[in-house]
């Protein structure tokens, strides 16, 4: 069961990548798995709603798409801007 | 709402730290192989069968990954070389800071062969690169010949498939065509070498792949720099 480390990896890098957009949030993150990657999507979601919940992160959302041979990439981040006091 | 493309690997951090080692591993002339199966299909006693038959001046060494126990290291310290377990407690893999960790100490000048025996896992080990120059499947015939279509992942990274245990297939129903016809499907030049660590029948071969591997050690290592 590596699936919590890698949604853990996940997190941190956005995380790191929401920093750079600050004061966006990040809301969704896209991953790209590959069939020979060795990463079950299923169990990879599982996990990362179980780390996300109740996190600074949550409701992040996870979309997870079709990579090529072994890829285990990054696709994109979705960010909302906060919205203004009083609006 | 807004998109932005993000970049980058998702084991990013462990990538780095195994780009780190590969390269160190390069600088030194080591030839880092990399041992991944089931538990139980033989990666210690391949070790053992394999360190018997080193000379003494062999400059070998061992990294040993297991969830607990030292037991492996302990099997595997007989033969005089250097050898570390490393006990990952509760994890599923070898990580390459685990590597790296259990490396500190040793003059890598001093080693030409590093063999790591990861934790016995098909599936985990798979994701985590530790700086290895191959990665090597052992695959034991009372596992079943379907095994590399049940986890394709690691029979498509790995450059060699060592089929073990050979002296027990008359006592079992595995056919060796089709499971290295498996592992082709799912990586058509997927090397395959069959052994016995029992009656040490194959070893040979086993050992000339190695010493052709490190013969050919340094380009290995700069190819797989970048």
């Amino acid at each position: 069961m590596h699936e919590m480390g890698i949604a853990n990896s996940i997190l941190e890098a956005v995380r790191t990548e929401a920093a750079a957009h600050a004061p966006a949030r990040a809301t969704k993150v896209g991953v790209k798995i590959g069939e020979m990657a060795g990463v079950e999507p299923s169990s990879l979601a599982f996990c990362f709603e179980v780390l996300v919940k109740g996190s600074d992160l949550e409701p992040l959302e996870l979309e997870i798409r079709p990579g090529t041979a072994d890829e285990l990439a990054f696709a994109y981040l979705e960010l909302e801007e906060p919205e203004l006091e009083g609006s | 709402m807004t998109r932005v493309p993000m970049e980058g690997k998702v084991l990013n951090e462990n990538q780095q730290v195994a780009a780190e080692l590969r390269a160190e591993f390069a600088r030194h002339g080591v030839l880092a192989l990399n041992l991944i199966s089931s538990p139980g299909s033989g990666k210690t006693a391949l070790l053992e069968r394999t360190l018997e038959r080193f000379a003494p001046e062999r400059r070998v060494a061992v990294l040993t990954g297991d969830i607990q126990t030292d037991a492996d290291a302990a099997r595997l310290a007989k033969y005089g070389f250097p050898v570390r377990q490393i006990c990952t407690a509760g994890a599923c893999h070898l990580d390459a800071r685990m590597v790296r960790r259990a490396l500190e100490g040793w003059d890598l000048a001093t080693i030409d062969l590093l063999f790591i025996e990861n934790v016995g896992n098909l599936v985990c080990p798979t994701s985590y690169d530790l700086g290895e120059a191959k990665k090597i499947v052992l695959l034991s015939v009372t596992e079943g010949e379907e095994k590399p279509l049940k986890y394709p992942g690691i029979f498509f990274k790995a450059e060699l498939m060592l089929l073990n245990k050979i002296d027990l297939l008359p006592y079992v129903p595995f056919r060796v065509e089709t499971a290295v016809e498996n592992a082709r499907s799912i990586h058509p030049e997927i090397q395959v070498l069959q052994l016995s660590c029992q009656t040490g029948v194959g070893l040979d071969g086993w050992l000339e792949w190695v010493d052709a591997q490190a013969a050919a050690g340094l380009n290995i290592g700069q190819q797989n720099i970048q």
